[in-house]
This record gives structure tokens, C-alpha cells and sequence, in this order.
């Protein structure tokens, strides 16, 4: 059974709606707790992704909750954080109970931090993931008084085994925990390993790669400034054994785009994507 | 009475079609054949599909509901004269087969479920979807 401490609060990254236009649009903030040691811009892209989610969700009755399942291009373009604030915007492009499209962005302090572009989502009935009046309600206070901030304890490292890796390509082992806070919440009815923390952990995948290639300017480390392609074609459960493969795809003076796999133990791909490196400031 | 999609309007789209699915897919562009199974021969699930349809949406500038597919197969059957049950009727399997003409008649099972249509979707097939969404989008004004 799901721990209700951590329900709205393990893996939730909106504090409050500040304009919502039902079915079409919406704006909020999320405060990144300052006591985290790290806010990823998997997480960022969460945050967007998850006011898309308020509208569909609204736009539909709460009878369905959008999953994540493709975006088109991320454009990472700052770094996000503790202490931060972040600045939330979807714009729905088509909603309906079968699927979502939207695209969205983040800012702080004004300045973009990410961008989401092309991002689709089918719509699976939410009774089975929470309780549909739990989420109205939520939603009601996410557009009242707003929630308390603060509540997102940071995400404990998760096991990894380094795998084959050679020039162009590697590989690594990650060990989804049994149990963990985010489940609470990601979700309280079915908990599911969540996508955006998948590719959090296969970016770190494709930056280990990019770090060992040549060429890059003195004193300057590879950093993603785009995701591309992500598919994500099934739910990884607690306690799953995910192998990520990272494998060169280009290579330009200034930059390389890698192919990123993740594999459950049964082989079946569970996600795919490509992103973009290039040298410079920390933008992951 | 939706006039019959032609040959020259399935060969105008099909380059762009056969791309998006050739990207969605991850495989060849050579592979991409017109009459190619996309489950059977391209390995495509249920996911391929939304990330093709969801492309095409973009590169046509078309609206395509997600069924459409086994709506425009149907054609003038009302759904109850199409399927019983679940299972296709022997005039909703003529009609099908009409529709995916491109389809080798040995991948049509008999009896054959609604749900199991999918996998007779060819790169063919999601070009008449793409034609049928153009004329829809052209007639909406």
C-alpha cells in the first residue's frame, strides 16, 4: 500500500496554477527545495509535463491521466537549482480521452530553462492509478492557496553496474528500488519507475560516453543541450533491472548526438531516445 | 460517396509516409515497402503507431482521430454490420479487404477480430489514412 505521506509530495513538481484556461492552457511555479543536493532537467521536463497532465486530466473529467510516451525534442538551456524557482508553462495542442499533445517550457529568474516541443501522451484510465477525486481536489488547491512547498525529499542514487564500453559505445546496469517515496506518488494505486528518472539515468549514460571521446576543448566537459526521439513504450515496475546502451551516432568538431536504449531483463526495449552534447556549462 | 483513393495520390504521399514511418520505426527506409506488414514485417507496437500517426499529423498538417483507420475501412457499413461481437462479418471482411486492397489476401484470418485489424496495416494503408484526412481537412474548408 502506498505510504499517503509522500502522495502530492515524493514526485510532484507543481506548487501552484496561476492561470489555467481548461483543455487549452496553463501556468504555475514549482520551488525546488533548497536542501536537495540536485535538481535534474529530467525532472524540469517532469515538472512541464506534469501541468500538461492537470489540464488534460481536468479537460477530461478525471477519467483518464496522460503517460509518458513520446517527446519530440527537449531543449536543455540552463541549469536548474535547489533553491530555484521555477516558472511552468503547457500550452495543449489536442486533448482528448484517448491522448494528449502539448508542448511547454520552464523558466527561472525569467530566463528560459527548457523547452518541450512535439510531446504526446495517451490517456489510460486514472482509477487506476489514483483516486480521481483525490486528483480533482488536488487540482482544486493547486489552483486555490497553492501547496505547501518544499516537500521533495531528492531522489536517493540508484545502483549501477558499469557494463562493456569502448569508444563508441557502453553500456551500464541500473537496479530499480523495490521501494522508494516517488512510488507514493508515481502512483499511489500503481506505482511505476518514472520515465523521466529512466532518462535521467540514461543521459548519465551518454555523458560518460561523451566525456571519453577526444577532442573536446581543454577544461570543458560534454554537457546534453537536447533530447530527441524519446519513446517510451512501457512501464518499468519497482524492483526492475533496466540495461541502458549509449552508442554514438555523430560526431562533430563541437558536438555528438548519441543513441540512448533502455532494455528490461526480458530484452524488450522499454525507451529510446537520441541527445545532442556539446562542450560546456553544466546544463544537465 | 467517398470517390476511391487512387494510385497517384497513394504515390504522391508514400515518400514522406515510408520516412516518418522509417524514422518512427528505427529500420530502413528500403525496408519501407507498400504492402510491408508494419507488426510483422517492421516489428511495429501499439506505441509505433501513435508516434506515426502523431508524425504524420504534423508533416500534413492533418487531423487523424485515433480509429480512423477502422472507421474509413468500415466505409457505409454501420458498426453493427461490420463486426458482431468482436468479430468481423463476412460483409465487413469484404469491405475490409476492399479497403486494404494492398494486403495479400493470405494475411485476412477467418474468422477475424476487430482488434485484430492492426496487423494488417502496411505502409500503404497509413498513406489512404493520410489521403482521407487531406480530402477531410480540404472539404472542412
Amino acid at each position: 500500500m502506498a505510504d499517503s505521506a509522500f502522495h502530492f509530495a515524493a514526485f510532484s513538481f507543481v506548487d501552484r496554477i496561476t492561470e489555467f484556461v481548461p483543455g487549452q492552457r496553463a501556468r504555475g511555479v514549482y520551488a525546488v527545495p533548497a536542501d536537495i543536493a540536485a535538481f535534474p532537467a529530467c525532472l524540469v521536463a517532469e515538472a512541464v509535463g506534469q501541468l500538461a497532465a492537470w489540464v488534460s486530466m481536468e479537460a477530461v473529467a478525471f477519467r483518464g491521466r496522460p503517460v509518458a510516451a513520446l517527446a519530440g525534442e527537449t531543449r536543455f538551456l540552463a541549469p536548474v537549482a535547489p533553491g530555484d524557482t521555477l516558472t511552468l508553462a503547457a500550452d495543449i495542442e489536442h486533448c482528448d480521452d484517448e491522448a494528449v499533445s502539448y508542448a511547454g517550457w520552464a523558466e527561472v529568474r525569467g530566463g528560459r530553462v527548457i523547452e518541450l516541443v512535439d510531446c504526446f501522451g495517451p490517456l489510460l484510465p486514472v482509477a487506476e492509478f489514483d483516486a480521481p477525486e483525490a486528483l480533482a481536489a488536488r487540482l482544486a488547491m493547486l489552483r486555490g492557496p497553492g501547496a505547501s512547498p518544499g516537500r521533495f525529499g531528492g531522489i536517493a542514487a540508484f545502483a549501477t553496474a558499469s557494463g562493456a564500453a569502448d569508444a563508441t559505445s557502453r553500456s551500464a546496469t541500473i537496479e530499480v528500488p523495490q521501494a522508494a517515496p516517488f512510488f507514493a506518488d508515481h502512483f499511489p494505486r500503481r506505482p511505476v519507475f518514472p520515465a523521466t528518472l529512466l532518462l535521467d539515468a540514461a543521459i548519465g549514460q551518454a555523458l560518460a560516453l561523451a566525456a571519453a571521446l577526444p577532442g573536446w576543448p581543454q577544461g570543458a566537459a560534454p554537457q546534453v543541450t537536447r533530447m530527441t526521439r524519446v519513446k517510451v513504450r512501457s512501464f518499468t515496475p519497482p524492483g526492475a533491472r533496466i540495461e541502458f546502451a549509449a552508442r554514438l551516432q555523430d560526431r562533430t568538431a563541437d558536438g555528438a548526438t548519441i543513441a540512448l536504449e533502455a532494455r528490461g531483463e526480458d530484452l524488450k526495449v522499454v525507451a529510446t531516445a537520441r541527445v545532442d552534447v556539446a562542450a560546456g556549462d553544466n546544463r544537465r | 460517396m467517398a470517390t476511391a483513393i487512387t494510385q497517384d495520390e497513394i504515390s504522391a504521399v508514400f515518400p514522406t509516409v515510408a520516412d516518418m514511418i522509417a524514422d518512427a520505426l528505427g529500420c530502413d527506409l528500403a525496408e519501407v515497402k507498400p504492402d510491408a506488414s508494419l507488426i510483422e514485417d517492421l516489428g511495429a507496437e501499439s506505441i509505433d503507431f501513435l508516434d506515426m500517426v502523431f508524425r504524420l499529423e504534423r508533416a500534413f498538417k492533418v487531423k487523424i482521430p485515433r480509429g480512423k483507420i477502422v472507421e474509413n475501412a468500415r466505409g457505409t457499413l454501420s458498426e453493427g454490420e461490420f463486426e458482431q461481437n468482436g468479430v468481423i462479418t463476412e460483409a465487413g471482411m469484404t469491405q475490409l479487404k476492399a479497403y486494404l486492397s494492398e494486403v495479400p489476401d493470405a494475411r485476412f484470418k477467418t474468422p477475424m477480430k476487430v482488434k485484430e485489424i492492426p496487423r494488417l496495416f502496411t505502409p500503404e494503408t497509413f498513406c489512404k489514412l493520410v489521403i482521407s484526412a487531406q480530402r477531410e481537412t480540404k472539404a472542412a474548408g
